[in-house]
């Protein structure tokens, strides 16, 4: 679903090399200990495409999304932007300039807009902060333009007013039109639908689709459902504890899974094609608390196929050809 | 967003009734001087009355003729003004009566007008120290709230130190050491010891509101820290702070009554503290005369009543659960 | 009739707002067979809530059933005595909460209210009642020594384990969940699923399941209610109802979930939103939104379940997929 024709011209739109986040805790009984949020998070999002983020709750797709944001700094790694590695803000130009390029839709459609100002008022920060009008007939027109591109006219209509007003889907159209305000080149997509009412979602995902094929920007779509990930994206990769356990080009990760928890993941997504000749779960249990992660794999405590050498070392993120990588000693052999 | 809010208050029964009761007061105390027969510290009414005509009095001194074509003539001319004066000297612990409706004090002072003034001061200090809290604790919830780490730590210490030392002997301690003139000390001892709970609770939802996502947008989109609190946080936090308000200027009607009852405070002001200080130095509790001490009583309960139905009001609006259905 | 385990005869039901009343469950009927698993889908606001509470006998204060017959096992629930829903509820139907997190006493340790349900309606000493706790605990794959752990030490799909087999404790012939999936994770979500399917093969209990999310219920219900803005709109086998909707609502709402393993196609999902209940529109409600509407569509009274061939129902007088033998409009549906 992704177009990727002058991906070899351009460098990719974001590179990560081995980033590392965690936070410390602060209170006296866990001194000295952290969330390990994200471990060893290594992709590559080409310009104009769009990698799917998947995972479960807890396994640090959204710290990933906000460290590229910046809204926290990573703790080791490098973070590449359009060739350009990351460095620390030296003044507020860099720091607009870096927020311009990096965008992020989140999930709440109620709690993304502040409830006390209008639609106008929260969609022209974007032109005002960036300096992106010129004049007040220019802020005008561009207003309109973006709410109209949402699928939201007349525009006049909703600027005056409050989000209470809206329904669901129309303030995730708000909120997506002011993502796009700037122009970005890079969306970060935080399960952007995933508090819709179901009958609304395929709407809005269109509409994401169909905005980025005009703006050209490249997509990082976090979300907990491998059927919207393969609606969404071209490439995939599925988070699990903090970890990458599997990248590559969705049809493939999807149709062919090798790492056991992809797999497990796969047969416990909801699929009425599959119907009742679903194969049981092989493994139960739940994501691993990630202040203290088990050692080596993080999914060993729970895979159905682990060895003891699971347990010792993490697995490197194993390349298989294809862009396809793999997290995992069953993928070496 | 004031404007809603505002109408909001006014279309809720409760926080009508409220808004109409302490509006009475408020009236009460500008048109003090137009409401009260008399000034609050006179004990006695003079009179002054002329008695008939001014009588003129000329009495010749000297007598000169120069010549034929001038005479001078010095004379003394006298006019007398007869005054009568009386002094009604109010009486000294009356019972109400049509010149004094709610009797004199010990002093002789009309205790009706004493109230009437006396309502200037007490909802004077009350809302000014209401203010100096508001704006205290909110400076501080803001700062400690939103920037956290090391500021936080210090302030929201500080809090707790204040939290645990009991309220009114603290008071009483200050107040002790503290020259009192005019009504500016008590306001400063009222809001220092008053600052510590409201800045708990705008504190907690300072961080509610810090992770919410609009705020987490705000950021992402490049808003200078300054927008994002002052545009971001501080309009959700106008219902809270209101409520804050007039919650310390409840406690503050209710601190100042309390130091002045006690003697602590200034007691040459007129305030309803200080009637009340009086009445119970004069032994009016004793003696029964409850005009002295009921109606200043009375008044802090209904000033007191008015503001709890604003906060019940504004705790339904804020609060959709408890909005009628 | 013993064959029927609840019958729900055209049923109204709402709340009280301050802007008036809300009839969220209007003029619905479907019955349950003993052992059916029946699944109702529908959006948020579409009155499946309602209409599980309404069957518990368990409406808030603003709410009430305001006709219409509910017949558990043949007697009818509706005009019932407080105090004989009372015993009948847990020991004969049972439910499970949308959050766990909130329905769990959090001062209580499992142990202690998994006995105290048992308690409430059976006469048993305490050990005896302590050794249910810890079959149920064990059907949900739970460990005994869970017994003494309080709400807080367990994670939220323990926590969902921990309901059902509350739930399930007094052997219950009807379970009733109300998106009791809906805020964990799908591997947690799958696995509790599988074990309420293993339990029901076994204890032999019928389901009424009630979600949004329509893909997990063809997969997983015999029978498949499909309701939109308080009215029961398609009903039928959940394949039948998958292969070929009947209703334009129901194909609307396939057409919401991309599909995982079958061919990737463009998905239109539905446009507009669902009407606000205090004033919906007239005619059919799904009208507005309808690509198939014609005008006649939104003139009169709202449609009722017709049969529309192969033991199924569809609110719709167009049916789609061919067959048009038709329902007459303004009818409510009986089975």
């Amino acid at each position: 679903m992704s177009d990727e024709r002058d991906a070899a011209a351009r460098p990719p739109a974001l590179e990560l090399r081995s980033v590392v986040k965690r936070f410390p805790l602060r209170s006296l009984a866990a001194y000295g200990k952290a969330v390990h949020a994200m471990d060893d998070v290594s992709f590559v999002l080409e310009a104009g495409g769009s990698l799917a983020l998947v995972g479960e709750s807890g396994s640090g797709k959204t710290t990933t999304a906000s460290v590229i944001a910046r809204l926290y700094e990573r703790d080791s790694g490098d973070l590449v932007v359009d060739g350009e590695p990351a460095r620390p803000f030296r003044n507020r130009a860099e720091s607009l300039a870096y927020k311009k390029k990096v965008q992020l839709i989140f999930q709440d459609p109620f709690g993304s807009l502040n409830p006390t100002h209008t639609i106008r008022s929260i969609l022209e920060r974007p032109f005002l902060i960036h300096g992106l009008a010129d004049g007040r007939a220019d802020l005008e027109a561009r207003l309109s333009e973006a709410l109209e591109q949402v699928g939201l006219s007349p525009a006049a209509e909703y600027l005056r007013r409050f989000p209470h007003e809206l329904s669901g889907g129309q303030r995730q159209r708000v909120n997506i039109a002011r993502t796009f305000a700037v122009e970005p080149s890079i969306v970060l997509a935080d399960e952007p639908t995933s508090m819709l009412d179901v009958s609304i979602r395929m709407g809005v995902m269109n509409m994401m689709l169909d905005l980025k094929e005009r703006k050209g920007v490249s997509y990082l779509y976090i979300t907990h459902d491998l059927a919207g990930a393969r609606y969404m994206c071209g490439s995939i990769a599925v988070m699990y504890a903090g970890m990458i356990m599997e990248i590559g080009p969705t049809e493939d990760v999807i149709r062919d899974a090798v790492h056991p928890y992809v797999k497990l993941l796969k047969s416990a997504s909801p699929s009425p094609e599959s119907g009742l000749a679903r194969a049981p779960l092989d493994a139960s249990g739940e994501i691993p608390s990630l202040i203290d992660p088990p050692s080596g794999c993080r999914f060993h405590p729970r895979c159905p196929y682990a060895e003891p050498r699971c347990r010792e070392a993490v697995p490197e993120l194993a390349d298989l050809g294809g862009g396809r990588g793999v997290r995992c000693v069953l993928a070496l052999r | 967003m004031i404007k809603d809010f505002l109408k909001t208050l006014v279309s809720n029964r409760k926080s009508l009734v409220g808004l109409c009761l302490l509006g009475f007061f408020v009236l009460v105390a500008a048109f003090a001087p137009l409401i009260a027969p008399y000034e609050p510290k006179i004990d006695r009414l003079e009179t002054v009355a002329e008695l008939g005509e001014p009588s003129l009095e000329e009495e010749i001194v000297s007598e000169d003729y120069p010549s034929d074509s001038r005479d001078v003539i010095v004379y003394r001319s006298t006019t007398t003004r007869e005054y009568e004066k009386t002094v009604d000297y109010f009486p000294l612990r009356a019972k109400p009566s049509a010149e004094h409706p709610l009797g004199t004090n010990h002093a002789g002072n009309d205790l009706f007008s004493q109230l009437v003034w006396g309502t200037r001061v007490s909802l004077t200090i009350g809302l000014m120290t209401g203010l100096f809290v508001t704006a205290l604790s909110l400076t501080l919830a803001l700062l400690s709230g939103y920037l956290g780490g090391v500021v936080d730590d210090v302030i929201t210490f500080l809090t707790n130190v204040m939290l645990v030392i009991p309220g009114l002997p603290l008071m009483i301690v200050v107040a002790a050491y503290v020259t009192m003139k005019g009504t500016l000390p008590i306001v400063l001892i009222l809001g220092l010891t008053g600052w510590p709970y409201p800045t708990r609770l705008l504190r907690s939802q300072v961080l509610t509101l810090k992770g919410r996502d609009f705020v987490r947008v705000s950021r992402s989109l490049g808003e200078r820290t300054s927008f994002v609190v002052f545009r971001e946080i501080l309009p959700n936090m106008i219902s809270i702070a209101m409520a804050e308000f007039f919650a310390s200027s409840m406690a503050a009607i209710l601190g100042e009554a309390t130091l002045e009852f006690i003697g602590l405070g200034n007691v040459t002001v007129v305030s309803w503290g200080t009637i009340l200080f009086w009445a119970q130095a004069n032994g009016a509790l004793l003696s029964g005369a409850w005009w002295w001490f009921l109606p200043p009583g009375i008044c802090i309960a209904l000033v007191g009543t008015s503001f709890v139905l604003i906060n019940f009001a504004i705790d339904e609006i804020s609060n959709p659960r408890l909005r009628k259905r | 009739m013993s064959d029927t385990m609840l019958e729900v005869r055209n049923l109204r039901a709402g709340y009280a707002t301050a802007k008036g009343f809300v009839r969220a469950v209007d003029d619905v009927s479907f019955s349950l067979r003993r052992g059916e698993f029946l699944g109702i889908a529908g959006e948020s606001g579409c009155g499946k809530s309602t209409l599980a509470y309404a069957i518990m006998r368990l409406l808030r204060d603003n709410a009430r059933v305001e006709s219409g017959g509910l017949l558990f096992k043949g007697r009818d629930l509706v005009p019932m005595p407080a105090a004989e829903v009372d015993a009948l509820r847990w020991t004969d139907m049972a439910m499970v909460f949308q959050s766990a997190m909130n329905a769990l006493n959090p001062v209580l340790s499992i142990g202690e209210q998994l006995t105290d349900a048992v308690h409430a309606h059976r006469s048993v000493s305490r050990d005896e009642a302590e050794a249910m706790a810890v079959e149920m605990l064990a059907l949900v794959d739970i460990n005994a020594d869970r017994l003494r752990s309080y709400p807080h030490q367990l994670s939220g799909g323990m926590k969902q384990r921990v309901m059902i087999a509350m739930a399930l404790i007094l052997k219950p012939e009807l379970l009733i969940m109300d998106e009791p999936t809906t805020a964990l994770d799908v591997v947690v979500q799958r696995s509790i699923i599988e074990k309420i399917e293993e339990l029901r093969r076994r204890l032999g209990f019928s389901v009424i399941f009630i979600t949004h999310d329509l893909s997990l219920l063809v997969e997983i219900s015999d029978s498949l209610g499909i309701m939109y803005a308080g009215r029961l709109v398609e009903y039928g086998p959940a394949a039948a109802l998958f292969n070929e909707p009947r209703h334009p609502y129901t194909e609307g709402l396939m057409n919401s979930f991309p599909s995982l393993t079958g061919p990737l196609r463009r998905m239109d999902g539905i446009e507009g939103r669902t009407p606000d209940l205090l004033s919906p529109p007239p005619g059919c409600r799904y009208a507005p939104r309808c690509r198939y509407a014609r005008p006649a569509c939104s003139e009169g009274g709202c449609p009722g379940l017709a049969p529309s061939g192969e033991g199924r129902l569809s609110a719709c007088p167009y049916p789609m997929g061919g067959r048009a033998d038709g329902g007459v409009a303004g009818e409510g549906g009986r089975l």
